[in-house]
């Protein structure tokens, strides 16, 4: 899988403002003045590599929608509908994704580092080589999900479910696991210095 | 700036281009493979290879280096003069490369290698096997594993937060993920 990405941001037009413009307007997210005008165009502009962080789309219905390699860092995507959508080598670094639903969604290589996913949902979610550093998702529910070579070092998973998740080579590494569930996860994963109290298997 | 990622079939080995929309010149850090999706897309895209960085001197970052050197006229930098069995150009921290409107940085991030170095572009870092998502590189004594660290917290980390950072393995990252996250620094 190779995707690729054109980086042409702008900055935002606002004086001495060091932001970069949203895709589709020429402000960023703390300038835009119609941002209901802005979000009601979004589903017709190609998003393919945009730049739309800091953006709050919480509770949209984003769901099969080619976000690749966009730059979601810092959005607010809390309760957001993301099934079936394309985040390859999206960055969603420091996002709220708190009760986003990722089922079978594409997220091989995309950044989620930083963000809040708790309570998320990435039921059968391809989340191979994905960067879970730092990654708190409490509780959120990862059966079935792919997690072939991803990187949740120093994520907080406590609760966190794995239900038949393939965990081939992913680095838990410092990871806190507390009563997560790895019932029938299959893959040899790195969990050096990881907490597994209660952790079921 | 035009940007891609291949992830090659050795080692899991990324190569990353990185290319002028104007003068349509490119660069490649790393080539661990001169897998077929490379020159394709150089050709798809009307670019031209002419420089390739070469973090440090492993087979599954120049293994790719001689058959796309006999393709293209492309000049090899790296931390040593030979590189890959083949002729370079050696640079060294402070010293730049320009590929078309775009100027790189070259810091040196020994530790994994003696002669490791990475790339600073405009928004973004190339470090090798320094720096990955949530680890480092190995290292063969603990005076190289503390030079590593040292050389990241002086020359990757003082990097504004929104840096990407593109390792030679694995998923991408920001310099603010690992600076606060990465378990070999907190």
């Amino acid at each position: 899988m190779n995707t690729g990405t054109h980086y042409a941001p702008v900055r935002c037009r606002v004086a001495d403002c060091d932001a970069f413009a949203l895709t589709g307007a020429d402000t960023c997210w703390t300038h835009l003045q119609d941002r209901d005008a802005w979000r009601m165009k979004l589903a017709d502009l190609d998003l393919n590599a945009a730049w739309l962080a800091g953006v709050d789309l919480s509770g949209r219905d984003l769901s099969g929608w080619d976000l690749r390699s966009a730059r979601l860092s810092g959005a607010c995507l809390r309760g957001a509908n993301l099934n079936g959508a394309d985040l390859r080598d999206t960055f969603l670094d420091g996002a709220d994704l708190a009760g986003a639903t990722f089922e079978e969604a594409n997220l091989e290589f995309a950044i989620l580092g930083g963000a809040d996913a708790s309570g998320a949902s990435f039921r059968g979610a391809n989340l191979q080589r994905a960067n879970l550093v730092g990654t708190r998702a409490h509780g959120a529910d990862f059966s079935g999900a792919n997690l072939y070579y991803a990187r949740p070092g120093n994520a907080d998973l406590e609760g966190a479910i794995f239900h038949n998740a393939t965990i081939q080579r992913t680095i838990f590494r410092h990871a806190n696991l507390k009563d997560a569930d790895l019932s029938g996860v299959e893959g040899s994963a790195n969990f050096e210095n990881a907490n597994l109290e209660g952790v079921a298997r | 700036m035009i940007f891609r990622r291949f992830l090659l079939d050795v080692n899991e080995s990324n190569t990353f281009l990185v290319a002028c929309e104007q003068t349509r010149e490119a660069l490649l850090v790393d080539l661990g493979s001169w897998t077929p999706d490379i020159p394709a897309f150089l050709h798809g895209n009307a670019l031209r290879l002419t420089t390739v960085f070469i973090t440090h001197d492993h087979y599954d970052h120049t293994d790719g280096l001689r058959a796309a050197i006999e393709d293209n006229d492309a000049r090899v930098y790296s931390g040593k003069g030979c590189v890959g069995g083949l002729p370079g150009t050696r640079v060294g921290h402070g010293d730049t490369i320009t590929v078309g409107s775009l100027t790189g940085s070259v810091v040196a991030t020994p530790g994994h290698t003696p002669e490791g170095v990475s790339l600073v572009l405009p928004g973004m870092v190339f470090t090798g096997d320094a720096l990955f998502a949530g680890s480092v590189g190995g290292t063969s004594s603990g005076g190289n594993a503390i030079r590593q660290l040292e050389g990241i917290r002086e020359h990757v980390f003082n990097l504004p937060d929104h840096y990407e950072v593109h390792p030679g393995h694995g998923p991408s990252s920001t310099v603010a993920i690992e600076r606060r996250f990465n378990p070999f620094f907190n």
